[in-house]
């Protein structure tokens, strides 16, 4: 375990180097200057140049992106160009609505994914099995932004066939409404929550399928388990490690997944913050909140192995 | 090895082999489905490039955000171009997209999966854990880090796709791979002086070949949803391009003014979806002549340990 851990640790600290150079080179070479870019194509040549010397760009590109590491080193992300306001609290503001949403939403998909998941592969009719499979199939084909658009159409206040909820937008005083702030989540959650749910539930049949092919499932059921308590509680509980690994990995790509979604709500979150510094021309709040999101996946994925390491114990030793 | 080398396929077996495998699939509901919405798909797009219903370019002014009638099916957007036209164009847009990014995918695919199971521990170790490390960077982080610099490009969509995806298809075909790598055809194939390339070609390649055709097909469908995605946000097909997802885009401003014309767009990628989703599980079964019998009778698979069948379809 702990061979494992150092191995992985040291991954993920190489990683983090080569995706910080990725992000510095995409945002430094590709457009060929970045004072230009930010100040605009019209901007007058003094203005540009005031700026190359104030980003630090007239250095050679070497120090310049060990200046940027040696920041992020100090846990200062950077700033941003237009309001100044430092990274790092643009992102925890924007991340009170993104976490709450995808919280909400994967509680959805789960509630969703995992029942339907186990009745596919419980079902004894080839007719039910087939109408599971075409749930699946479906519900993983359609696009997010359309779903989104479909439940604005039945259930938006305004336009909507059954105004039941708000469509679009967050309360300013954010969560000082909780009310107001919960229910204007409701829809983008479920939408979020049925497309994921679709995915998880095709997972939980596959790893479930994959253990009703072993041996243990009639092992149980010669010890005098029914089929259905032999696949919910021991054909459950092996597939539980690769369940909790989609299920984390799946956490953290929707905080970038959720961005269409965020979007179309008008839901000031983190993909749309990001959104809007891109089109902003933001670049060095970009740079910040690229990195940043890059680490905070590939912490993910190292606490998702490690888990997926203590469920399953026959990868001990 | 000397088997496959001495009945080097004449093209009239290759296209027996094709003819089962479309029969195969022809049989079964859902690769018929399939292949019906790929045929008139690849039909729409063909059309699309010379002609559409009304021209592209043109619009209505006197007729914008008009409801769905005759001469506009599905309407008009707030410029007065007509909808269903636009739609046409978008779905040839994205089975280019979908092309594309689908053989750049399978190409940086089968490049790492080579690392991977290369015989110097450096490579394979160090692919493994960078693919590791790596996969957990979703694809729409990989299209924005691509969207700063380099603005809405279609070329975007295809790179962060392809990358993303080609990582996922490395590292799901990797225990095939590295069981086919271990295998006793492959260290005869290597005692009789194969190279490193043909062994990889001619039975690992092949032993991979049922995951990696799933696990494409996924990624074409996923691409066309990301496809939509993007260009919603505005980091994917340019504006003034046609897209299925610019069609889904338009469908939203439309929906205080038609709400039922935001059926169509989306409707469509949903299908295309699922036909690509469901093109690839049929090829799987089609194309293995472990699970297609009429393959087996075709006499080919008989020469067991080499693919051959597999190469060819």
């Amino acid at each position: 375990m702990i061979r494992f851990l150092a191995r992985r640790i040291i991954t993920l600290l190489v990683a983090l180097v080569a995706i910080s150079i990725v992000i510095f080179l995409l945002l430094r070479v590709l457009p060929g200057d970045l004072a230009l870019v930010m100040a605009g194509v019209n901007a007058p040549a003094s203005r540009v140049e005031a700026l190359r010397t104030q980003l630090g760009l007239d250095e050679p590109l070497g120090m310049q992106y060990l200046h940027w590491l040696g920041s992020l080193l100090h846990g200062d992300l950077g700033a941003s160009q237009l309001t100044g306001r430092p990274v790092a609290s643009l992102v925890a503001t924007r991340a009170a609505i993104t976490f709450p949403l995808i919280g909400l939403g994967l509680l959805v998909a789960l509630v969703v994914g995992i029942p339907l998941g186990c009745a596919a592969v419980l079902a004894r009719s080839r007719r039910v099995r087939a109408v599971f499979q075409t749930i699946a199939v479906i519900g993983g084909a359609v696009p997010a932004l359309w779903a989104g658009l479909v439940l604005i159409v039945l259930f938006a206040k305004g336009s909507g066939l059954l105004p039941l909820f708000p469509s679009q937008g967050f309360p300013l005083n954010a969560w000082h409404n909780p009310g107001a702030a919960f229910m204007s989540l409701i829809l983008p959650a479920l939408t979020v929550g049925l497309i994921v749910g679709a995915s998880i539930m095709r997972y939980t049949r596959s790893a479930l399928a994959e253990q009703m092919q072993s041996d243990v499932i009639a092992m149980a059921m010669a010890c005098g388990y029914t089929r259905t308590q032999a696949v919910l509680h021991v054909g459950l509980r092996l597939a539980l490690p690769q369940l909790v690994s989609v299920i984390g990995l799946t956490f953290a790509e929707m905080i970038t997944g959720v961005m269409v979604i965020e979007n179309l709500f008008a839901l000031p979150g983190i993909g749309t913050g990001l959104i809007n510094d891109v089109g902003h021309r933001d670049l060095l709040a970009v740079q910040g909140e690229l990195f940043m999101l890059a680490a905070f996946f590939l912490v993910i994925g190292l606490l998702v192995d490690v888990t997926h390491r203590v469920l399953d114990p026959r990868l001990k030793g | 090895m000397q088997l496959s080398r001495s009945s080097q396929p004449g093209s009239g077996r290759s296209r027996a082999v094709w003819r089962v495998v479309l029969a195969t699939m022809w049989a079964h509901g859902t690769g018929r489905f399939a292949l019906v919405v790929m045929a008139l798909w690849t039909a729409i797009a063909l059309v699309s490039l010379f002609w559409t219903p009304v021209p592209l370019g043109l619009t209505d002014g006197f007729n914008v955000w008009a409801a769905p009638s005759l001469t506009h099916i599905m309407g008009t957007d707030g410029t007065g171009a007509d909808m269903f036209s636009w739609l046409i164009a978008g779905m040839g847009t994205d089975l280019f997209i979908v092309i594309v990014t689908v053989a750049l995918t399978a190409a940086l695919g089968l490049l790492v999966e080579s690392l991977m199971v290369s015989r110097s521990v450096a490579l394979s170790q160090g692919s493994i854990v960078t693919v590791d490390a790596l996969i957990s960077i979703p694809t729409m982080l990989i299209a924005l880090m691509l969207a700063a610099p380099l603005g809405a490009t279609v070329i975007g969509v295809i790179l962060a796709c392809g990358i993303g995806y080609g990582l996922n298809l490395a590292r799901v075909a990797r225990p095939a791979a590295l069981l086919a790598a271990r295998s006793a055809y492959v260290e005869s194939a290597r005692a009789n002086g194969a190279s490193a390339v043909r062994v990889f070609f001619t039975h690992i390649v092949p032993n991979c070949m049922p995951v990696m055709i799933v696990q494409l097909s996924l990624s074409a469908g996923t691409a066309l949803l990301a496809e939509a995605g993007l260009t919603y946000l505005g980091i994917g097909v340019p504006s003034g391009t046609p897209s299925l997802g610019r069609s889904i885009a338009t469908s939203v401003s439309l929906i205080t003014v038609h709400p039922t014309t935001v059926i169509w767009p989306g409707l469509t990628a949903t299908i295309l979806v699922v036909a690509l989703n469901l093109l690839g599980d049929n090829l799987r079964d089609a194309i293995d002549p472990l699970r297609n019998p009429a393959l087996r009778q075709l006499g080919h698979a008989v020469q067991s340990s080499d693919a051959a069948p597999e190469r060819e379809a």
